[in-house]
């Protein structure tokens, strides 16, 4: 298990991070979510050591994440790092056996990864070379060629066309498949929705909700129903439930936490012929951007 | 199964990498060639100048011409190389106009007049003009009654040396100068520790650097690998340039080429490792290549003023005391004193005390170096101040 323990860090007068704790299972896809500046970069540039935190800590089974540990780890840095004037191949091979490789083992793990994300033509191109979607398949080579424990990505899919996309997101599920805890960012929420585990939402250096995509979806404990059938305005009034705006025919309610379903539908079947009924589950945007809301205390007063 | 790397192995790692980088990239044979043109172009300008004896051509017209004798007899005294031709007055006019003759010598016992066309020479003006007092004493010694003989011999000066004249002196010329020069080509490298480092910070490949090994790592591997090329460099050129000299036959000290030759080598390990701290740190500062020039511009100064100085000032007085001076300064020691060396003016135990002090100089310098390094290196945007970097952590 990897554990992040109430990471905080302050650059000047930001606090950029405010005790972020939260855990990545074995074999585990983590996405990682929030608005620019929320703090996801410093708390993965602080697993990797590459900025250390002014309070909290990393441990991976149970240990503090050290060096030796941090070797072990498979990064993606958000600007991406790669030398742009050396070699695809020489320089894959490189950090493989920066990493611990002996020679030999890096270079098969250079031809199988590269294979596997589709570079391997490109093995001889110096890397300025190659479309910024290649590079990015080159920098995930960089991450996973010295076969890494622990996978830290930080927005590995931006500008990614659609099959480099796919081709990204079965080498991560892959990677999880074979135990390794993967955590990576990403602003594209239904792809965040699609392919992980868990989700962990931070927001202002905080984390403000960590859990499946079912688990935010209960967090509110208030339940939310689409009724098609009934004309426009017959729950208008209605006691313990609140009208919300939604897209198409549908009228969308969302009832108190004491409503009795039961007696909206009998309500709805009163006004009117019901042909839906049904509840809604608000995807990761929608889930989203009521939990950063929420977290974000509004001051502005109407 | 990976296993972790010892530290030596992680610079090694480093440091092939960037040896291979440098020595692979075109500009290190550009560097090469283009230093051999210059290399080239120097020595024959120097062969050519040279050999050009300089001869001077004196017009002597008829009422002159008893003091040809004495002329003849005094310019090869001076070691003046002088051809007289007979010519009377107009015709020596037009050919100095013409530029045919270089001077004309007219007039007679009441006075002589030296004719240039236009600009008056400073090695034939004094043999003419001792020539025609010379003469002028003659007779009137002689019409005194007195031998002029007996008055050369005792106005004879001869000039002594304490110390044997060496003979060498020309070849431990060539040979300073040529390793100077060789100092001067190899210390360039240091500047491309400067640009690797601004290199990895700016395409933030240093990020996935420092998340597997140490920063202290990666700047050793840096330093050793790029100047293990500027070595490659230096043995390459000293080689070629030796070798054509004593092809060439130009350089008969082979001992003193090859003590010379260690000795820069030498001396360039102790300047490229103070220089490349200083410009590690100083490119850890900045984040753009673009940034980094007006910064490490002063570094520039600092090895083409020893330079200089020693190509103007050592030649023609390798006592000079200010380059005895600057021979123990670090960096300005490693240019000035291996010159001082090759020219005999400064024993092996003066060239050990200088190295000891930039040694204990690089002791210094590269502390201060690797914190500034190691506290900036990761941090990207606005510039780094050096007191910033010093003061964290």
């Amino acid at each position: 298990m990897l554990e992040i323990g109430g990471l905080s860090k302050r650059f000047g007068p930001v606090q950029a991070l405010d005790g972020v704790t939260f855990s990545v299972r074995p074999g585990e896809v983590f996405g990682f979510v929030g608005s620019n500046g929320a703090g996801k970069t410093t708390t993965m540039r602080i697993v990797l050591g590459v900025l250390s935190a002014d309070a909290g800590e990393v441990r991976w089974q149970g240990r503090p994440v050290d060096a030796d540990l941090r070797r072990r780890i498979g990064y993606m840095p958000e600007e991406r790092g790669l030398y742009p004037k050396m070699k695809v191949g020489d320089q894959l091979r490189y950090l493989a056996q920066l990493h611990g490789l002996p020679a030999a083992e890096a270079q098969s793990a250079v031809e199988r990864w590269t294979e596997r994300l589709g570079v391997s033509g490109r093995l001889g191109d110096e890397v300025q070379k190659l479309s910024l979607g290649n590079q990015q398949r080159v920098q995930l080579s960089a991450a996973l060629v010295h076969d890494p424990e622990v996978l830290v990505l930080d927005e590995p899919f931006s500008g990614l066309d659609p099959t480099a996309v796919e081709v990204m997101s079965s080498v991560l599920r892959d990677k999880a498949g074979t135990g390794v805890p993967v955590i990576f960012s990403s602003h594209q929420l239904e792809l965040v929705e699609r392919l992980c585990d868990r989700i962990g939402i931070i927001s202002a250096g905080r984390m403000v909700a960590t859990g499946s995509v079912e688990e935010l979806r209960a967090r509110d404990g208030r339940v939310v129903l689409d009724v098609e059938g009934p004309p426009p305005g017959w729950a208008d009034g209605l006691a313990g439930v609140e009208v919300l705006d939604a897209p198409g025919p549908a009228t969308r309610l969302r009832l108190h936490p004491d409503t009795d379903d039961q007696q909206v539908l009998a309500a709805a079947v009163a006004a009117g012929p019901v042909h839906e009924f049904r509840r809604w589950r608000p995807p990761l945007t929608e889930l989203y951007r009521d939990v950063v809301e929420s977290s974000v205390p509004t001051a502005v007063p109407a | 199964m990976s296993a972790p790397l010892t530290a030596s192995q992680a610079v090694a790692l480093v440091a092939r990498r960037e040896f291979v980088t440098q020595v692979k990239s075109r500009s290190f044979v550009i560097g090469i060639v283009f230093t051999l043109v210059i290399f080239a172009v120097v020595a024959g300008v120097v062969v050519f100048i040279s050999s050009q004896t300089e001869e001077h051509t004196l017009g002597i017209t008829p009422s002159a011409s008893g003091l040809q004798p004495t002329l003849e007899q005094l310019a090869a005294q001076q070691d003046v190389t002088l051809r007289v031709v007979d010519v009377d007055e107009d015709a020596g006019r037009a050919q100095v106009a013409g530029d045919e003759l270089d001077a004309l010598l007219s007039g007679g016992t009441a006075g002589y007049q030296l004719l240039y066309r236009d600009a008056v020479d400073s090695s034939l003006t004094p043999v003419v003009a001792a020539a025609a007092q010379q003469a002028a004493l003659s007779t009137a010694l002689t019409d005194a009654g007195v031998d002029p003989a007996t008055v050369a011999a005792s106005a004879q000066v001869d000039p002594t040396t304490i110390e044997p004249v060496d003979p060498e002196r020309g070849q431990q010329l060539a040979v300073a100068l040529g390793g100077t020069f060789l100092l001067f080509m190899g210390l360039q490298y240091a500047a491309g520790v400067a640009g690797g480092v601004v290199e990895e910070k700016q395409s933030r490949v240093v990020e996935l650097l420092l998340a597997t090994i140490k920063p202290w790592h990666l700047l050793t591997g840096k330093v050793i690998g790029i100047g293990a090329a500027g070595l490659l460099t230096m043995v390459i050129l000293g080689a070629i340039a030796g070798g054509i000299g004593a092809a060439a036959g130009l350089l008969t000290l082979p001992t003193a080429a090859v003590g010379m030759l260690v000795m820069v080598l030498v001396w360039y390990l102790i300047g490229f490792f103070l220089f490349a701290a200083v410009y590690a740190a100083l490119g850890s500062t900045v984040s753009r290549q673009e940034e980094l020039q007006p910064l490490i511009a002063p570094m520039v100064f600092l090895v083409i003023i020893p330079f200089i100085l020693t190509l103007n000032l050592l030649p023609s007085d390798p006592r000079n005391p200010i380059l005895a001076v600057l021979s123990y300064v670090p960096f300005l020691s490693q240019t000035v004193m291996p010159a001082r060396y090759a020219l005999g003016v400064a024993p092996l135990w003066e060239v050990a005390l200088s190295a000891l002090i930039a040694v204990a100089a690089i002791a210094v310098v590269v502390r201060v170096a690797a914190r500034i390094y190691r506290n900036s290196i990761l941090r990207t945007g606005a510039r780094v101040s050096l007191r910033e970097a010093l003061r964290s952590r």
